[in-house]
Order: C-alpha cells, then sequence, then structure tokens
C-alpha cells in the first residue's frame, strides 16, 4: 500500500497489506492458544517450584518465537523480492480490471507458444526485405535502361566504322 | 496442498507459491521445537541446582510433549488457514489477468499455417532479393564491358577521322580515291609476283629434269 502522500488510494489493500496482515493474524492467534495459562497448566510440578522463573521462560518463549517468525518472513521477502512483485502484480490486476474473459495462459507446448513471441520479429525482418527488395529492383531497372542504351551505341558506333572502311575501300 | 500447479503465478514469482508456503512452514515449526527444547533445558538445568528436588527430568519432558502437542495442533490449523488466503490472494494471478511480458499472444495469435505462411513469405522474398542481387551483378559486369568496347571502337573512329582531317588538311580531296587506287594496284602487283613466282620454280623443275 502507498506509504507516501500519493492522492490517490487504492480501494482495496494491496497484495503486500494482505500479505502483513495475515502473518500477524496468524502470530496473534498462535500467541493466544499458546496462552501462560496453557503453559502453566502443562508445567504445572515446575510452576509450583518457580513461578517468577516459569513466567520468565514463558515470555521469552513467546518473544522468541516470534521473533523467529517474522525474520523468517522478512528473509523470504527479501529473497524473493516480494514487496516488488507484490506491487507489480497489484497494478497488472487493476489494469486488467475491466477485463472478463479469461486471458492467455501458456499451453505447455514451447512450440506452440512460442510463435507469437517470434511473429512481431518475422513482420520485421519482412517489411525490411519488402523495402530491400523494392529498392533493388529500382536500381536494376535503371541499371538495365543503361545497359540497353550502351548496346544501342555499340550498334551505331559499329555502323560508322563499316561506313569509314568502305569508304576507304 | 492444491492439486493446481500455479504454473503462470511461478513464472510471474520465480517460485512455486506451494513450495513457498511448505518452506516457511517447515522453518516455523522447526522454531517452535527449537524453542521447546530451550524451554526445557532451562528447566532441567534449574532443577538440577535444586538438592533434593522431586521432579525428574522425564516429568519434564511429558509437560513439554503436552504443550508442544496442543501447540502444533493450533499451529497446523491457524497456519492452513493463513496459507489459504496467501494462495488465493496474494500469491495468484486472476484467471482475467494477462501478464505484460505475455501480451504479444493475445496481439499475434498465429495459427501454426499462419506461422508456416509467413515463414514461406520471408523465404520467398530472400529468394527473389537474391535472384536481383546476381541479376545486378550480370548487368553491371556487361556495363564494364561495354565501357571498354565503346573506349575501343571510339579510337578506331577516331583514327578515321584523324586520316580525313589530314586529307583536308593537306588538299588531298583525291587522296582516298587514289588511296584506293593505290590499294587496288598494290593487290595486282601482289598477284603478279606470285605468277611470275609460280612460273619460275616451275621453270626450275623443267631444268632439272632435263
Amino acid at each position: 500500500a502507498d506509504g507516501g502522500g500519493g492522492p490517490v488510494l487504492s480501494a482495496a489493500p494491496g497484495r503486500a497489506q494482505v500479505f502483513a496482515t495475515v502473518v500477524d493474524t496468524f502470530l496473534e492467534k498462535l500467541v493466544a492458544a499458546g496462552s501462560y495459562q496453557r503453559f502453566v497448566n502443562c508445567y504445572r510440578c515446575f510452576y509450583k517450584l518457580q513461578p517468577q522463573l516459569t513466567r520468565s521462560i514463558y515470555d521469552q518463549l513467546i518473544s522468541q518465537l516470534e521473533a523467529s517468525i517474522k525474520e523468517e518472513i522478512q528473509e523470504v521477502k527479501n529473497e524473493g523480492n516480494l514487496e516488488g512483485l507484490f506491487s507489480s502484480l497489484d497494478k497488472i490486476v487493476e489494469e486488467a480490471k475491466d477485463r472478463e474473459e479469461p486471458a492467455w495462459r501458456p499451453s505447455g507446448i514451447p512450440e506452440e507458444d512460442v510463435r507469437s513471441t517470434m511473429v512481431p520479429y518475422c513482420l520485421k525482418h519482412r517489411s525490411y526485405l519488402r523495402s530491400v527488395l523494392r529498392e533493388k529492383e529500382e536500381e536494376n531497372r535503371k541499371v538495365a535502361e543503361s545497359v540497353l542504351m550502351g548496346r544501342d551505341r555499340i550498334a551505331e558506333l559499329q555502323q560508322l566504322i563499316q561506313a569509314r572502311q568502305q569508304a576507304w575501300q | 496442498m492444491s492439486v493446481d500447479p500455479m504454473a503462470y503465478e511461478t513464472q510471474f514469482f520465480g517460485f512455486t507459491p506451494q513450495t513457498c508456503m511448505l518452506r516457511v512452514y517447515i522453518a516455523f515449526q522447526d522454531y517452535l521445537f527449537e524453542m521447546m527444547l530451550v524451554v526445557e533445558g532451562v528447566m532441567l538445568k534449574k532443577l538440577d541446582g535444586i538438592p533434593g528436588c522431586k521432579i525428574s527430568p522425564s516429568q519434564i519432558r511429558k509437560c513439554t510433549e503436552r504443550f508442544l502437542l496442543f501447540m502444533k495442533e493450533h499451529f497446523d490449523k491457524l497456519f492452513a488457514k493463513m496459507e489459504e488466503v496467501l494462495l488465493q490472494l496474494v500469491l495468484n494471478i486472476p484467471k482475467n489477468v494477462l501478464l505484460p511480458e505475455d501480451r504479444v499472444q493475445e496481439q499475434y495469435p498465429y495459427s501454426k499455417e499462419e506461422f508456416q505462411a509467413l515463414q514461406d513469405e520471408l523465404q520467398q522474398l530472400q529468394q527473389q532479393y537474391r535472384a536481383e542481387a546476381a541479376a545486378e551483378q550480370a548487368l553491371r559486369a556487361e556495363l564494364e564491358e561495354q565501357e571498354a568496347v565503346k573506349a575501343e571502337l571510339e579510337k578506331i573512329l577516331q583514327c578515321f577521322d584523324g586520316l580525313e582531317n589530314i586529307c583536308r588538311e593537306h588538299g588531298a580531296g583525291n587522296f582516298k580515291e587514289s588511296f584506293a587506287l593505290l590499294t587496288q594496284s598494290s593487290k595486282k602487283l601482289q598477284d603478279v609476283l606470285k605468277d611470275v613466282e609460280e612460273k619460275s620454280k616451275k621453270m626450275k623443275q623443267h631444268d632439272q629434269l632435263m
């Protein structure tokens, strides 16, 4: 959820928020179940001997357990970059909110799925080929013209030379 | 554990949600057991220091087992609920959502045949281009040859023109005709010479025979 001064408030809590709330609730309820009363009931013999120590042991047990659990959760969040992923996913879901039909899902067959990823490249390649082909055809048309002109000129020169030759016979 | 493999979520998160939950479950459980062992240890140590204590270690162990059993039950129930919520609301991708990296799938839904047609078209274009390139080479080669031939022919023409200019300069208007006559006479002379040569050869042979 937004921590800063953004004017836009999300209507529903983001995934990160839900995650944190759910973990906190879990801990709360666990601690509530493992109440001091329950602890004393189990360790009655020791409690009778050392009531104060029992209390202190219990308090430490609970605080250590909470700390370890929170640390583990934090590690999981860091390793998986969960904070970032949660907020990205929230955005992606928000953008799709007006869409009702189910979206595409991988078919499990790589050859099928990879086709669509290749299509944009193929289309680009096709338009490139079309344009260089057109250029080349145009170029060749001009060169062909020059070649034809050249042939005419050579024929012309040959004729002139023949005429001269005859004049000198 | 749900049967749904959550493959799309795995693609997004880089891990399987269920595996993540399992890892966390095992870690939490381990902490719980560890803590209880520590509790036991502290109590046993304290009891050691009390002379004439009537509480045996096995009693303490029984206490621990009772407490642990109770905790584990609640732990499992609470964790199952937490896992359900997380898998449904947090570590999931709704059915109507398409990940940005997969946008092309909906932009270009090409069937096998359509894709093959596109590939064929590309191949055809490449062949056409190669043909044009070959044609270009042939054309340019001929152009080069033409230049060489043209140059030669123009040289020859220049020669002729040069001769005519000389004639004009020296006022020999009939030079062409005289040259033509000269060419003819020299041809006739050559023929006569040949005749004479043949006749003298014959005479020599005749002489030898005699």
